[in-house]
C-alpha cells in the first residue's frame, strides 16, 4: 500500500484534531454557561484524544512519539487546514466552526470506516460515537442560536461568511488523491466536499441564516502544506513552553 | 476545591428564638437520627440561610479555582498531562455547577449567586486569589490545595443535608483523580532534572502560607459554630481540617526530598499534633476582603466570561420561561 | 489586563468597571431533571440538574456533565417544572402511608413514570409506570402497584408523554468511555518512581 499517502493522510487529520482541540480547551472555564463549558471541554478533549490515536498510528509508520510530533514541529511542518488555528473569538466562530469542521469530520470519518488502510477504518469507526455527540452539539446550537435573536442571528451570520472561506480550505486536495482512491484508502477530498455541502445546507436551511455562495468563494489552502496563517506559530510556541524548558525531562 | 474556612454568619443567642418549638425539636431529631434533611423538609431560617452561605462559598471556589490552574491549560507539557490538566478544569466547572445545583434547592437562584460572586458579596476560597506562576504552581494545586479540598469536603459529605451530601458524593469520586494526578506531575518534577526539581521547591515556598491559610483561621479566633457543627452543617473545625492536612501529606512532601519553609514545623511526639508558624491572619483577612495578589483579575474575568456569554444565554432563553427550583 | 494566563490576555478584559454586575432574571434558563441508566438492565436514576433551553440541549448538557466516566445506556430528561413530588417522609414511615385515593376518577387515564426515595440522602429511582387521571391519582396508584412494602420516604410522579429518552441508536456515543483512562486515578501510578528515587537517594548517602 502507498504508505507515503497514508503518512500524508493521517498527518493532516491528525493537525487538525490536535489544533481545534486545543483551540477549543481555551474555552474552559470561560464559556457562556457552565454546562456548555462542561460540554465543549469534553468534545476538546475528545478531539485531543482522537489525534493521539493517529499520531500512534503514524508513529507504527516509522514516524517520531506522539509527545515529539506534537509538541516539537514548527508550524511549517504542520498540516493542518488554517480554519482550525484560527482564534475562539467569540462563541458565535467557535460554534460556527465546530458545525463546520465538524460536519466536514464525521464524513471524513464516516468515509475512511470503509479506508482499505485498516487501522484507519478501525479508528473511523471508534471515533463515530463521539463525532455523532460533538455533531449533535452543533446542530442543536445551530437551530437554537440561528433562529432566535436578531443579534445571535446576525452573529452567526458574520461568522458564517467569516469562517467560510478557511471552512473551504479543509478539502484542500493532496498529491495523493488519486493514489489513495485507487487503492481504497479515501475517497478523495472532492467527494468529501460535494456530502459536506449538502449536509450543511439542510441543517442552515431550518435557520434564519444564509449559506454564503460557496462556489464562488476562494477557499484559503495551503495548510496541508506547511503555510499557515499568522496564528499557529504562536500557537505552538504556548502549546510546548513548558516542555521546551528541559526537552529531554519526563514532565 | 474547598478547604473550609468558612465565613458563617455570625449567629446571636436569639437567632432560633421564633422558630416553631416542635418543628425545630423534630428537625433536630431527624438530624440526631443520622437522616438527612431533603429540600420540602420544614427547616430553620438560620439552616437554611447558613447552609446557602456555604455551599455557594464552595460553588464559586470551584468556579473560581478552575482559573488558576486554567492558566496552564493551553501550556501542559505533552499528551498526559494535556488530557489530565484539561479534564481536571473541567471537573471544577463541573463541581461549581452541582454545587449551584445544591444551593438552589434551598431557594437562591443561580442568577442571584453569580450577582453576589461578581459583586463581591459572597466570597471564595481565599487560594485562589494567589498566582499560578509556573507549571509547578499548577501541579501544586492539582495536589496539595486539592487534598486540602478533599479534607473537607470528606467531612461534609457526611452532613445533614440530602443536596449537597449527593453532590459531595460524585465530588469526591472525582477529586480522587484530582488528587492522584496531582501527586503524579509533582513526583515527576521532584524525581526530575535539575530544573524541574528547582520549580518544583519554588513553587512550594510560594504555596506553603497561603496552603496552611486554606482551612481557615485557627479554632480559639474563628466564630462559635457549636449549634453548626450540632445541625450537621459545619463537620470539622479548621484546625481539625489543617492537621489532617499536615498529617497525610508533609510526610509525602519531604519524602520527594521536598522542604517546607517554616523552622517550626514538626510533629510533636507527645501530642501528636503539628507545630507551625502561625500564618499572618491579618494577612489572610486583607486578601479574602479584595486586597490579595490576583482579587481583581479572578472577578473581572469572571465578569468578561459571563458578559460575553450574556447574547448566547439571552437568545437560548425562551420567552414563557418560569423558574422551578431544583427538586434534590 | 495583564494575567500569566494567555488565554486572559486574549480576552480583552477591561482594567475597571464602575457598575455593578446584574443578570437578568431566567438568565441562566429552566432547569431539568436528569435521570442516568448506566447499564440496559439497570434503572434510570437522578444525578441531578442541567440548566439549558429545550430537552434537547438538557440531553446534550447532561451528558458530559453526569455520563463523563463510568458506563452509561441511556439518559431520561424531565423539566423541573413537569414533576410532581409528594412530601417527604422519615424514621422508617413509608410517605405512601399517607396517600389516599385521588378525588377526579373521571378524566381519561394516562401514562405516568414514578420515581422512589428509598432512603434520604441518596438518589430517586425509576420504578415503573401507572395508569392515571391525575398526578395525586398517579401517586395512589403507584402505592397499588409499585410499593413493595419497603418504606418509600419521597415519590415523583411525571407525565410519560412529557419525558425525553436519548434514542438507542444514540448509545455509541458513550462506548468509547472505558478508554478515557485519563479521566480516572488509576491511570496515575507513582509508586515505582518515588521507590526508585528514595534508593537513589539512599545510596548517595
Amino acid at each position: 500500500m502507498n504508505t507515503e499517502a497514508i503518512i500524508d493522510l493521517l498527518y493532516k487529520i491528525a493537525d487538525d484534531q490536535l489544533i481545534i482541540g486545543h483551540r477549543n480547551s481555551e474555552w474552559t472555564g470561560l464559556g457562556p454557561i457552565l454546562e456548555e463549558d462542561i460540554a465543549f471541554s469534553s468534545m476538546a478533549q475528545d478531539k485531543i484524544g482522537q489525534s493521539l490515536v493517529l499520531y500512534r498510528m503514524l508513529n507504527d509508520l516509522g514516524e517520531s512519539d506522539p509527545d515529539t510530533i506534537a509538541f516539537m514541529r514548527n508550524a511549517d511542518q504542520f498540516h493542518c487546514c488554517q480554519f482550525v488555528e484560527l482564534p475562539i473569538g467569540e462563541f458565535d466562530f467557535s460554534i460556527i466552526r465546530q458545525f463546520l469542521f465538524d460536519t466536514s469530520e464525521i464524513i471524513r470519518f464516516e468515509m475512511l470506516s470503509s479506508s482499505a488502510y485498516e487501522p484507519l477504518a478501525l479508528a473511523s469507526k471508534k471515533f463515530k460515537g463521539e463525532i455523532k455527540y460533538h455533531i449533535m452539539h452543533a446542530n442543536i446550537f445551530m437551530k437554537q442560536l440561528g433562529n432566535a435573536t436578531e443579534e445571535s442571528v446576525k452573529r452567526l451570520q458574520d461568522a458564517l461568511e467569516t469562517a467560510m472561506p478557511y471552512a473551504l480550505g479543509i478539502f484542500e486536495t493532496s498529491e495523493y488523491e488519486d493514489a489513495m482512491m485507487d487503492e481504497g484508502i479515501f475517497a478523495g477530498e472532492a467527494t468529501l466536499r460535494n456530502k459536506w455541502t449538502e449536509r450543511i445546507e439542510e441543517v442552515i436551511s431550518n435557520t434564519a441564516l444564509k449559506l454564503p455562495d460557496i462556489g464562488n468563494i476562494e477557499p484559503k489552502t495551503g495548510g496541508r502544506y506547511g503555510k499557515h496563517t499568522a496564528h499557529l506559530q504562536p500557537l505552538l510556541d504556548e502549546m510546548a513552553e513548558v516542555l521546551r524548558i528541559d526537552p529531554g525531562a519526563d514532565w | 476545591m474547598y478547604g473550609g474556612g468558612n465565613l458563617f454568619e455570625p449567629m446571636s443567642k436569639d437567632a432560633l428564638k421564633e422558630e416553631d418549638p416542635v418543628k425545630l425539636s423534630e428537625f433536630e431529631a431527624r438530624i440526631e437520627r443520622g437522616e438527612k434533611i431533603e429540600p420540602a423538609d420544614w427547616m430553620p431560617q438560620m439552616y437554611r440561610r447558613q447552609l446557602i452561605r456555604m455551599i455557594e462559598q464552595h460553588a464559586h471556589s470551584e468556579i473560581i479555582g478552575a482559573l488558576p490552574e486554567g492558566t496552564w491549560i493551553t501550556r501542559a507539557p505533552g499528551f498526559k498531562r494535556k488530557l489530565a490538566l484539561m479534564a481536571k478544569v473541567q471537573d471544577e466547572v463541573g463541581h461549581a455547577q452541582l454545587l449551584y445545583s445544591a444551593a438552589e434547592t434551598l431557594g437562591k437562584s443561580r442568577e442571584a449567586m453569580i450577582n453576589d460572586l461578581i459583586n463581591g458579596k459572597s466570597k471564595y476560597s481565599n487560594v485562589f486569589n494567589y498566582p499560578a506562576f509556573t507549571w509547578a504552581d499548577c501541579c501544586f494545586i492539582s495536589w496539595l490545595v486539592d487534598a486540602g479540598a478533599i479534607v473537607n469536603q470528606m467531612a461534609n459529605a457526611k452532613g445533614s443535608y440530602g443536596p449537597y451530601c449527593r453532590a459531595l458524593a460524585r465530588i469526591t469520586i472525582e477529586e480522587a483523580f484530582h488528587l492522584k494526578y496531582g501527586h503524579h506531575c509533582v513526583i515527576h518534577l521532584a524525581t526530575g532534572t535539575p530544573t524541574q526539581r528547582k520549580m518544583m521547591q519554588e513553587a512550594i515556598n510560594r504555596w506553603w502560607k497561603p496552603m496552611l491559610q486554606f482551612f481557615g483561621p485557627p479554632d480559639r479566633i474563628s466564630a462559635h459554630t457549636e449549634v453548626l457543627m450540632k445541625w450537621k452543617v459545619k463537620m470539622l473545625s479548621n484546625d481539625g481540617c489543617r492537621q489532617q492536612w499536615l498529617d497525610m501529606y508533609v510526610p509525602k512532601i519531604w519524602e520527594l526530598g521536598l522542604t517546607l519553609p517554616d523552622d517550626k514545623l514538626r510533629q510533636n511526639p507527645d501530642t501528636g499534633k503539628w507545630e507551625y508558624t502561625e500564618p499572618d491572619w491579618d494577612e489572610f483577612k486583607k486578601v479574602i476582603n479584595g486586597d490579595g495578589p490576583c482579587n481583581k483579575e479572578r472577578l473581572a474575568v469572571r465578569r468578561t466570561a459571563e458578559e460575553r456569554g450574556r447574547w448566547v444565554r439571552e437568545a437560548l432563553r425562551k420567552p414563557k420561561s418560569e423558574y422551578v427550583v431544583p427538586l434534590a | 489586563m495583564k494575567s500569566l494566563d494567555p488565554r486572559i490576555n486574549r480576552l480583552d478584559v477591561p482594567e475597571e468597571r464602575n457598575t455593578d454586575f446584574r443578570k437578568d432574571p431566567m438568565d441562566q434558563l429552566e432547569t431539568y431533571e436528569v435521570f442516568i441508566q448506566p447499564k440496559v438492565d439497570k434503572p434510570f436514576q437522578h444525578e441531578g440538574i442541567v440548566h439549558a433551553t429545550d430537552q434537547d440541549m438538557a440531553f446534550v448538557f447532561a451528558k458530559e456533565q453526569y455520563s463523563r466516566r463510568g458506563t452509561c445506556s441511556g439518559i431520561m430528561i424531565i423539566k423541573t417544572a413537569d414533576v410532581f413530588t409528594t412530601a417527604f417522609s422519615d424514621a422508617g414511615v413509608s410517605i405512601y402511608q399517607k396517600i389516599k385515593p385521588a378525588s377526579d376518577p373521571e378524566d381519561q387515564k394516562v401514562n405516568y413514570e414514578v420515581f422512589h426515595l428509598m432512603k434520604r440522602g441518596k438518589q430517586h429511582t425509576h420504578v415503573g409506570i401507572v395508569r392515571a387521571t391525575s398526578t395525586e391519582d398517579a401517586v395512589f396508584q403507584a402505592k397499588m402497584i409499585l410499593d413493595q412494602g419497603k418504606p418509600v420516604f419521597n415519590v415523583w410522579v411525571a407525565k410519560s408523554d412529557n419525558i425525553y429518552i436519548s434514542e438507542v441508536a444514540y448509545r455509541d456515543i458513550w462506548d468509547t468511555l472505558p478508554e478515557k483512562t485519563f479521566r480516572e486515578a488509576i491511570d496515575y501510578r507513582g509508586a515505582e518512581k518515588i521507590k526508585k528515587f528514595k534508593d537513589e537517594q539512599g545510596s548517595q548517602k
